[in-house]
């Protein structure tokens, strides 16, 4: 079944704080992750499956997966001095692999690629005492051509079903976004406020909308890696967007947001 | 899309972008790089335009060259990081 939804930031300069990085603006982002952390303890999950955008770590050019599934018993990777592994839940992973390409989704799987700092950000800040297996779930965000936002919202209808239908209580975490162009020369100037008119949207349950949204906009307005949060979108259906915090950087709008199911 | 910020990346980069990619995820790679680039972007076979572009730490003519503007930013933090040249506060 599924029991929470939630999507949390998870930018590097939240764990790995550099001297141009506001503290109180980091600290602040943590205050967030903290409640989210409180919530996960009170809904009591078995597995955290995280939607991650891959920044082109578990894969490179080799191949580029639209959609994956991490079907391993561990999930493992480094960030810096991070050295990071998570067990996997493996019935839900295969459950989700097995009935996601039963629904027509042509799903990649994978027992051994890295596991990205996508997850691990989110994972260390939010994860329940004690700790729960999770269940890592790609979106290709970085290497054109991706997967549409409707497909994102599709692929998040079926896993809605898909866990819903299943024995574990499970949590679904959206990392990544909101607003930023790493690497380019917009770094510096996010689109904070088509962050808030999504919010806005999120919060008044319309976030079946973002399905509309164009994958042109999408990179126009710095969300590329939005589509993590489309495709949880898909799982909530019109839950109305509790939004725990919005704090934008100089380069980065940082949200934390749940959806309370019923 | 040509206006995109993040493109397809052109097949001719390849080896570029696996040496960003291996700047950025491969500590051995990175530590050799730190301590001979040239002979580490020798093991990618990069030309002596993209070397040149990747020692000077030229953003825009990486990407010019189909560099992937991720793994030009990432692959320079993580050589910042590994230098030394950058300080951080690690949660």
């Amino acid at each position: 079944m599924l029991v929470g939804a939630f999507a949390c930031a998870h930018t590097p300069q939240l764990i790995a704080r550099p001297e141009t990085e506001d503290r109180a603006l980091v600290l602040r982002v943590h205050a967030a992750f903290a409640r989210v952390k409180r919530r996960l303890e009170a809904l009591r999950p078995d597995a955290v499956a995280v939607v991650a955008g891959d920044h082109v770590e578990a894969f490179f050019l080799d191949a580029v997966p639209a959609l994956a599934v991490y079907a391993g018993a561990a999930a493992a990777g480094t960030f810096g001095p991070y050295k990071y592994s998570f067990p996997v839940h493996e019935p839900l992973a295969r459950a989700v692999v097995e009935q996601g390409i039963e629904r027509g989704f042509d799903l990649l799987y994978t027992q051994g690629a890295p596991l990205d700092y996508a997850f691990f950000v989110p994972l260390h800040f939010t994860m329940p005492e004690p700790a729960v297996p999770i269940l890592p779930l790609h979106v290709n965000v970085y290497l054109p051509p991706q997967p549409t936002p409707r497909r994102c919202h599709a692929w998040g209808q079926a896993l809605g079903e898909i866990l819903r239908g299943r024995p574990e209580r499970v949590v679904l975490m959206a990392s990544g976004g909101m607003s930023h162009y790493p690497g380019t020369d917009r770094y510096a100037s996010p689109d904070f406020d088509w962050d808030r008119r999504v919010l806005d949207t999120l919060a008044e349950g319309r976030g079946a909308e973002l399905a509309a949204v164009t994958g042109e906009e999408l990179d126009k307005a710095g969300n590329v890696e939005l589509r993590t949060w489309i495709t949880v979108l898909g799982a909530v259906g019109a839950a109305r967007a509790d939004v725990y915090c919005y704090e934008p950087s100089w380069h980065h709008g940082n949200a934390v947001v749940e959806w309370p199911l019923s | 899309m040509n206006d995109a910020h993040y493109r397809f990346p052109p097949a001719s980069a390849f080896p570029l972008n696996r040496c960003l990619y291996a700047l950025k995820s491969d500590d051995a790679f990175r530590a050799r790089f730190v301590a001979d680039a040239k002979a580490a972007m020798a093991e990618h076979g990069l030309d002596a335009a993209a070397q040149s572009a990747l020692l000077a730490g030229d953003r825009d003519a990486l990407v010019a060259r189909g560099a992937h503007p991720y793994l030009v930013f990432m692959a320079d933090l993580r050589v910042r990081m590994a230098r030394g040249t950058a300080t951080f506060e690690y949660f």
